[in-house]
């Protein structure tokens, strides 16, 4: 087992450096460098201006020699400053914002589960009854809207019109942190965040507890004379959501491009925010921290799946 | 039992404790969004190498002379008056009694050093090349400082007024290589201005708080607070929900706030002179006869009438301001079948007839998009079939800046803008044959002889008295050589709530700096 893991992992190492060898490569080939981001077109600059610009970010410097240069500090920690954001380093920058994002993505997800779940069983039960029909026509809504349109639809109406939340940011400007001023801040995005997957569980849900309450032992449960209560929660449902959590579980990814988007929509300072910042003013030194950072979380996560997999089930093989 | 006073507990605190939070805000307050829009420059705290976002900074920073309110005259801000030597080669400013936010005083030695270091190339200023004509600085006593210029620039006053006073006393033990990366900036920097610094909530806001010694006056509120946002429409929500006082905000948004009670609609002129680059490196354009009927061909009246709400002055030259306009420019009224006549002559069936030609742009609102569409329409209506491709400012310069040589057919034409004030010779880095990159802005490689020389004779011009005449002289070159198409110089907008009183914002270039007075706003 431990050389599985140790294998893994060193095969981890080369993937991060073929990432960074990657995103290095593409940055170069995308136009505009950091200098033209920092140009306002309207305002004039002297080429003289842009050569000092280009002087403090060893700019100048051939490609190789930039990125040995990166590499070599990156092994020992040091991901660089921040280009756009004077004196800030890169991965503390970086790894402040994985919490928020986490906080955001998990409160959306725990929403999505419980809802989705709720209601999907729910609609099982009073199957073509007119709140199933009800539910089935949201989940579809909720599953057809794209992100862009909940968000800014959600934000206009709860946080423009009704004022039941604040507009953007993850805590009131001004005011002391506290967690009370951060949930009010999370519960709108969050919810937002939760339409989508919770009408997707939903529709599993429900789909899959239908075809659990025809099975015999249901039956069984009921002949002998369980209550229709403890039928639903104990026999049927806990059968039902094996594919339902296979589903969280691949939905995770996808909650991370939603978390990306409406953290731009509501200003939430996660990892989508800092990406989408450090990409649009060509911020090298921060989009190849945030990745890389991404990447490894990616990575390892993968490994201890794989482990825990081979802990879990004796059939599978690490060797 | 347990789950209904769950339930009860938590429609309390969603009924009643998170308003209560939302509006947390004690002392008294006003947020706004002073680094959205063009003026602004967001994430940015040094000032040496600041391309905008000057409105912010200025509130707790101070040059030693600013531009007024109206854009119309530099007025003393920690300079009380000034004098000029009559071979304008000597500044001698006069500096008023402050104190730095720490307590220590501001002296004529924090000016110098401030000069030097922006002089200095290894602090990343951008000042560098501009104060070049700077010979030395020198502090005679701790309330005076002389500048003493190499040769005279009629733009000194104006380039000096972005150039922000800094302490000596805080900065002298960083090496000028350090600064730039230095944190003094967002964490502890000091100033001279109404209010100080307090924090920086990363990519959130920055909050300052007011300096009750200041000289103009103790401000009126205790707390500003400067948010940011991705883009102005989010500005524009917080702005609505009442979290924030004033945003910049898009010409179409501003629109609708005309008939809102609750906000007054702050509008002025960009300084931003907009026009169709004509890339003189595409043999299409090297005959005037062409440029001329792209400028009879375009509707400018109608295009500012039904995109601009009239909001837009329309530009014959690269200036609109009445003392730059010389008599007797052409107008260029639309007049489709001069410009298609002046095609025939010119050959265009034969140099390019319907072929496409790019029309780039960085310019990436909506109303930059119906402005595309309507031009394309109205140059198609000719036979010029332009393709408008719409980028990102990066990209944008990547491709208009790139060295060796270009693929100039990837810029043809651009729809783009250039600051035409209040400094006049904002125009020169962009048409100056001298300018041409490497050495310059001029991205659409004009060389024309005419034009160059009225821009160097306008420069060089040390007689006040002579120089709106020779401003005009290259109004006068534009309208007759047309290095580009030029098009109109639009309005800006910023809404501000009517909760704020002797609230001064302008839509300056770069943010200003200008004669804001922020210790003179409050809010109701």
């Amino acid at each position: 087992m431990l050389n599985f893991i140790a294998r893994r992992c060193a095969t981890g190492l080369l993937m991060l450096v073929a990432l960074s060898v990657l995103i290095f490569i593409l940055l170069r080939l995308a136009p505009g460098d950091p200098i033209d981001a920092y140009i306002n077109p309207s305002v004039p600059m002297s080429t003289s201006d842009l050569e000092t610009l280009r002087d403090r970010l060893g700019l100048d410097q051939p490609l190789p020699l930039q990125y040995l240069a990166w590499l070599l500090a990156a092994a020992t920690g040091d991901f660089g400053y921040s280009i756009q954001r004077s004196g800030v380093l890169v991965l503390p920058l970086v790894m402040e914002r994985i919490g928020p994002t986490a906080l955001l993505m998990g409160a959306g997800l725990v929403i999505a589960i419980i809802v989705g779940i709720a209601t999907g069983i729910y609609s099982a039960v009073r199957r073509n009854a007119w709140p199933d029909i009800a539910m089935s026509v949201l989940s579809f809504v909720g599953i057809s809207s794209p992100a862009f349109l909940t968000a800014l639809l959600g934000l206009y109406f709860f946080s423009v019109l009704l004022r039941w939340a604040p507009s953007g940011g993850m805590q009131t400007a001004g005011a002391p942190f506290s967690a009370a001023d951060v949930l009010a801040h999370l519960i709108l995005p969050a919810c937002l965040l939760s339409i989508g997957h919770a009408a997707l569980i939903m529709r599993y849900m429900r789909a899959s507890l239908l075809e659990v309450l025809n099975q015999d032992y249901v039956r069984t449960a009921r002949a002998k004379g369980v209550r229709e209560f403890w039928v639903i929660i104990k026999h049927a449902t806990r059968n039902a959501l094996l594919p339902v959590i296979t589903l969280i579980g691949s939905t995770i990814g996808i909650a991370v491009g939603g978390a990306i988007f409406l953290e731009s929509v509501f200003n939430w300072p996660g990892m989508g925010l800092l990406l989408v910042n450090a990409v649009g003013t060509r911020d090298y030194p921060v989009i190849m921290g945030a990745t890389l950072v991404i990447g490894a979380c990616v990575i390892l996560v993968n490994i201890l799946t794989d482990v825990a997999y081979a802990f879990v089930d004796p059939r599978i093989q690490v060797s | 039992m347990r789950i209904r006073s769950l339930a009860i507990a938590a429609a309390l605190l969603i009924g009643t404790g998170l308003p209560t939070i939302v509006q947390a805000q004690s002392p008294k307050t006003i947020a706004g969004g002073f680094d959205v829009g063009p003026g602004g420059l967001p994430k940015n705290f040094n000032p040496l190498i600041s391309t905008g976002g000057f409105t912010w900074l200025s509130t707790y920073y101070e040059p030693l002379l600013l531009w007024n309110a109206g854009l119309t005259e530099l007025e003393g801000a920690l300079a009380k008056d000034y004098k000029v030597s009559d071979d304008k080669l000597t500044y001698t400013f006069n500096l008023a009694e402050e104190t730095w936010h720490d307590g220590k005083p501001f002296t004529s030695k924090d000016v110098k050093f401030t000069f030097e270091l922006a002089k200095n190339k290894a602090s990343g200023s951008l000042f560098a090349a501009r104060l070049g004509d700077i010979a030395s600085v020198e502090a005679p006593d701790d309330r005076t400082v002389m500048i003493k210029l190499s040769k005279p620039n009629g733009s000194f006053l104006s380039i000096i007024s972005q150039v922000l006073i800094l302490p000596e006393h805080a900065l002298a033990s960083i090496a000028p290589e350090s600064l730039a990366n230095s944190t003094w900036w967002s964490t502890t920097p000091v100033g001279t201005g109404p209010f100080k610094f307090n924090r920086y909530v990363t990519d959130q806001y920055v909050e300052l708080a007011a300096d009750d010694d200041y000289r103009g006056g103790k401000p009126k509120v205790d707390v500003l607070i400067n948010r940011y946002f991705e883009n102005p429409a989010a500005a524009v929500a917080a702005l609505r929900a009442g979290e924030i006082q004033f945003t910049y905000v898009e010409p179409d948004d501003a629109a609708s706030f005309k008939t809102d009670a609750n906000f007054s609609v702050i509008e002025g002129d960009s300084y931003v002179v907009n026009y169709i680059g004509l890339n003189q490196k595409v043999e299409l354009f090297k005959d005037l006869k062409v440029r001329q009927a792209i400028m009879y061909a375009i509707d400018r009246n109608a295009i500012i009438e039904s995109l601009y709400g009239g909001a837009a002055k329309p530009a014959n030259c690269g200036y609109v301001a009445p003392h730059l306009i010389p008599e007797g420019l052409d107008a260029y009224a639309y007049d489709p079948a001069k410009a298609k006549a002046l095609l025939d002559e010119a050959g265009w069936a034969n140099i390019n007839g319907d072929k496409p030609i790019t029309l780039l742009t960085y310019y990436g609102s909506p109303q930059a998009a119906n402005v595309m569409a309507a031009v394309q329409s109205m140059l198609a209506q000719v036979g010029i079939n332009v393709v408008p491709r719409v980028v990102d400012t990066p990209t944008y310069n990547g491709i208009v800046y790139k060295e060796g040589t270009p693929d100039w057919n990837e810029f043809a034409m651009v729809y783009a803008g250039l600051q035409n004030g209040p400094n006049p010779a904002g125009l020169n880095p962009g048409l100056n044959k001298s300018q041409i990159p490497p050495d310059g802005f001029n991205t659409m490689r004009i060389e024309f002889d005419g034009l160059s020389a009225a821009f160097d004779k306008a420069l060089g011009e040390t007689d006040a008295s002579k120089l709106d005449a020779a401003w005009q002289d290259v109004c006068k070159a534009m309208n007759a050589e047309l290095p580009w198409a030029t098009l109109w110089v639009a309005n800006r907008y910023g809404i501000a709530s009517t909760r704020l009183k002797d609230f001064v914002w302008t839509p300056a270039p770069a943010g200003g700096p200008y004669a804001a007075h922020p210790e003179r706003w409050d809010i109701q």
